[in-house]
């Protein structure tokens, strides 16, 4: 039974390495190769790489201070950390959200069984976030301190352990998550509320991570007295990755144990969340509710309320507009530190600063995708599009209308507050200005563009177009390597030709590409969406 | 107002609809019944324009669905088996935009809005989002939208699926009122009683192809249609 819930579950997790949504039949071998190796590239390419180097550094300043039990309680703290943050919400709607809970549910399958093999899902997830981390932590200090067979052990259980208390936080968060959520009233925007406090937080750590780790390394001694004294749990956790044995039974005692507890806590609630409707206030009806509006209003309304209702496509397809609003109050406030930096730097009339910062904004603007999954989030609705008196083309229209509109308005207020805060002049401000909004507009339909291309309708929980589709992914990629072009460029090669014309030659390159891909649309894409 | 000429639709080798002919005119109501797979769905499908036919034609009131589909779709109502909706919205919200796209006038939408949400009994929940409507609501919900703008022909797959016994009765009360105002309705349905009570004409398919059509006394004669229909199904064999 458990075997065969776990293939489900795993089958459903990496769908679309198997099966073509868009052909309806499953890939063939090379392409399954090919889209696992594209996966490892990313995980391990970027994200181990930038890890190891972390690793690399702190293990070359505190092992030889002695203070191995440090090096991995802090990368340790930093994998639970990245892990749980990586799949709380996942958690909540892998557990408590997923379509098929009441089949199961009817089915002659013991909860505990359900749980196993939907814990398995986030398992998996919270693996892949910390083990980004952990495996380069335990390799690095295999390589640089010391190997043997009890470190190589110690090492596994270390990945393990980590693995494990990822996933009891990420079940007592989602827990909670969903427990709250029952009885809120603005769901969505409560729940958006709460995950950006946890961005929030991650992104403060992130900036100051290099302050902070750069104290550590440098007082890692005091560091490691105030530690031990305060926070003893954490000193016994770091010894458990050097191989200590006490500390490696301790540890393995504190995960089990609080897995064991969280578990008892979600098989109590588990069927109760899962099969819950809610037990919000009932919203009487009012005649005044009945309005009249353009087929186009309608449209866009329903776009923007099916992007509203959804925490996970809000936080996962739409955190650049709030990322701009605040990058535009943060130049603004920290102009007196900037600029007199960057033109000292670079000079005032050289134009590179308004290039950077205009790759910059183009980078945050690149992460708003909401184009993307819309074509797939139409799922088993899609009928409706389909047999509305309406071409197809509006129906896209509506969809390019809710990225370009939440992306383009606070782009324009990032830019306006980045030519205040760099004191543009009047053409580096007119054209970084044009040069933002033409990112937005191609990035808009670029990702209509790869949503038509990689359409996947028939999903079970929306967190798989929205966080796993592969033209969520290709978008932010595509998009980040975008944006760095116009900066990029003219750093190496473009300020020979001087700001106005490179930024003109940039312009017509961006236009150019973006007509394209709208003439597509226009015609290919609404053909596509017709038929699917 | 629909006339289906020797339309054919073809998933990979299989032929889900094969040569199939049919004509309805106004103020009939068509029942199409056959097996489970037996091309029900499919052909319901293509007239609603959401599939795209391999051959023959589809003329709604004189307009051919694939040359003109907004033309045949503003006179069109659709409801299919499952009624998959937009959760996200509020069941007001959700007849607002059917209404919207169809340019529905206001005082139109108000008096249509109230009187069938009133006798489906669902007004009262119309502030609710439709995720949390049962099967049945959400058919009488997708029932009042497909006659908010007063359409000529409803084709309806299954509609009685999920539905109360009142609900259903009212269901076939509107149906012939429809049909009375010189509009047309072609459903699909396995309740072979109800097919021989409210049908004017009945079609049977199987394998894709139409084995037997024409008014109710035609087809069945003077045996039941239940009698007629398995007794096809066993020759077919």
């Amino acid at each position: 039974m458990l075997k065969v819930l776990l293939k489900k579950q795993l089958f459903e997790i990496f769908r679309s390495y198997f099966y073509d949504a868009k052909k309806n039949k499953a890939r063939s071998k090379g392409a399954i190769v090919g889209y696992i190796v594209m996966f490892v590239a990313i995980m391990v390419g970027i994200l181990g790489v930038m890890f190891t180097a972390l690793a690399n550094n702190l293990c070359g300043a505190f092992v030889p201070l002695g203070l191995d039990w440090m090096y991995f309680a802090l990368l340790g703290l930093l994998a639970v950390f990245l892990g749980a943050f990586g799949s709380v919400f996942n958690t909540y709607s892998g557990l408590y959200l997923s379509k098929d809970n009441d089949l199961l549910l009817s089915m002659p399958i013991p909860v505990h069984t359900i749980m196993l093999s939907r814990l398995l899902g986030v398992y998996l997830m919270g693996l892949m976030y910390s083990a980004t981390l952990s495996i380069p932590t335990v390799i690095v200090y295999m390589c640089k301190a010391k190997f043997s067979l009890g470190i190589l052990v110690s090492s596994l259980l270390y990945v393990l352990l980590i693995s494990v208390f990822v996933l009891t936080l990420s079940c007592i968060l989602g827990w909670v998550v969903a427990k709250v959520s029952l009885k809120l009233k603005n769901k969505s925007f409560i729940t958006v509320l709460i995950s950006l406090l946890f961005i929030g937080g991650y992104y403060f750590f992130y900036f100051k991570a290099q302050s902070i780790l750069s104290d550590f390394i440098a007082n890692a001694v005091s560091y490691s007295e105030k530690i031990k004294g305060a926070a003893y749990p954490l000193y016994i956790f770091g010894k458990s990755g050097t191989g200590d044995v006490v500390s490696i039974i301790i540890v393995t005692a504190f995960v089990a144990m609080t897995f064991a507890l969280t578990w008892f806590l979600l098989s109590k609630s588990f069927v109760k969340i899962a099969t819950s409707s809610g037990s919000t206030e009932k919203k009487a009806y009012k005649e005044s509710g009945i309005k009249v509006g353009s087929v186009a209003s309608a449209l866009f309304e329903k776009e923007m309320g099916r992007f509203t209702s959804s925490p996970n496509y809000m936080l996962n397809c739409g955190l650049g507009t709030l990322m701009l609003v605040i990058c535009g109050f943060a130049l603004f406030i920290m102009s007196g530190k900037i600029y007199p930096v960057m033109s000292e730097i670079f000079g005032t009339d050289t134009g590179i600063v308004a290039m950077i910062f205009c790759s910059a904004i183009c980078i945050v603007s690149s992460m708003n995708n909401m184009a993307a999954s819309s074509i797939s989030l139409e799922g088993k609705s899609l009928w409706l599009s389909q047999t509305l008196p309406i071409k197809p083309w509006q129906v896209l229209r509506a969809k390019l209308s809710v990225q370009l509109i939440l992306t383009g308005i606070p782009t324009l207020f990032c830019c306006i507050c980045a030519g205040i805060a760099l004191k543009y002049t009047a053409v580096e401000f007119i054209l970084t200005v044009v040069m933002n909004l033409m990112f937005v507009s191609f990035m808009a339909v670029f990702d209509l563009f790869l949503g038509l291309k990689m359409p996947d309708l028939n999903w079970t929980n929306e967190i798989t177009p929205i966080k796993q589709g592969a033209s969520v992914m290709l978008s932010l990629l595509i998009g980040f390597v975008a944006a760095l072009i116009p900066g990029g460029v003219y750093m190496m090669v473009g300020y020979g030709i001087g700001f106005t014309v490179f930024m003109l030659i940039t312009l017509a390159v961006f236009a150019a590409v973006t007509f394209v891909l709208y003439r597509w649309l226009r015609k290919k894409g609404c053909e596509i969406f017709a038929t699917l | 107002m629909l006339k289906i000429d020797h339309l054919t639709k073809q998933y990979g080798d299989k032929k889900a609809v094969d040569d199939l002919s049919l004509h309805i005119r106004p103020g009939e109501i068509y029942g199409f019944i056959g097996h489970n797979g037996a091309g029900k769905t499919t052909t319901l499908k293509s007239v609603a324009g959401i599939l795209n036919y391999d051959s023959g034609t589809i003329m709604i009131n004189g307009k051919d669905v694939k040359a003109e589909p907004i033309e045949c779709k503003k006179i069109t109502a659709y409801i299919p088996d499952n009624p998959d909706l937009y959760d996200y919205m509020t069941g007001i919200k959700y007849l607002n935009f059917i209404a919207d796209i169809f340019g529905v006038v206001l005082d139109e939408r108000k008096e249509k809005i109230n009187k069938y949400a009133d006798i489906f009994e669902i007004k009262k929940d119309l502030g609710q989002p439709i995720a949390a409507f049962s099967h049945g609501m959400k058919q009488k919900l997708a029932i009042i939208a497909a006659w908010l703008h007063s359409p000529k022909l409803i084709i309806m797959d299954e509609p009685f699926v999920g539905l109360d016994p009142k609900a259903a009765h009212i269901l076939k009360e509107m149906m012939r009122e429809v049909c009375d105002e010189g509009g047309a309705i072609f459903f699909s349905t396995h309740v072979l009683e109800v097919a021989e009570k409210l049908c004017d004409k009945v079609a049977i398919i199987k394998g894709g192809k139409l084995i037997r059509s024409g008014s109710m006394e035609e087809v069945k004669g003077d045996d039941s249609l239940e009698q007629v229909f398995l007794e096809l199904e066993g020759e077919q064999c």
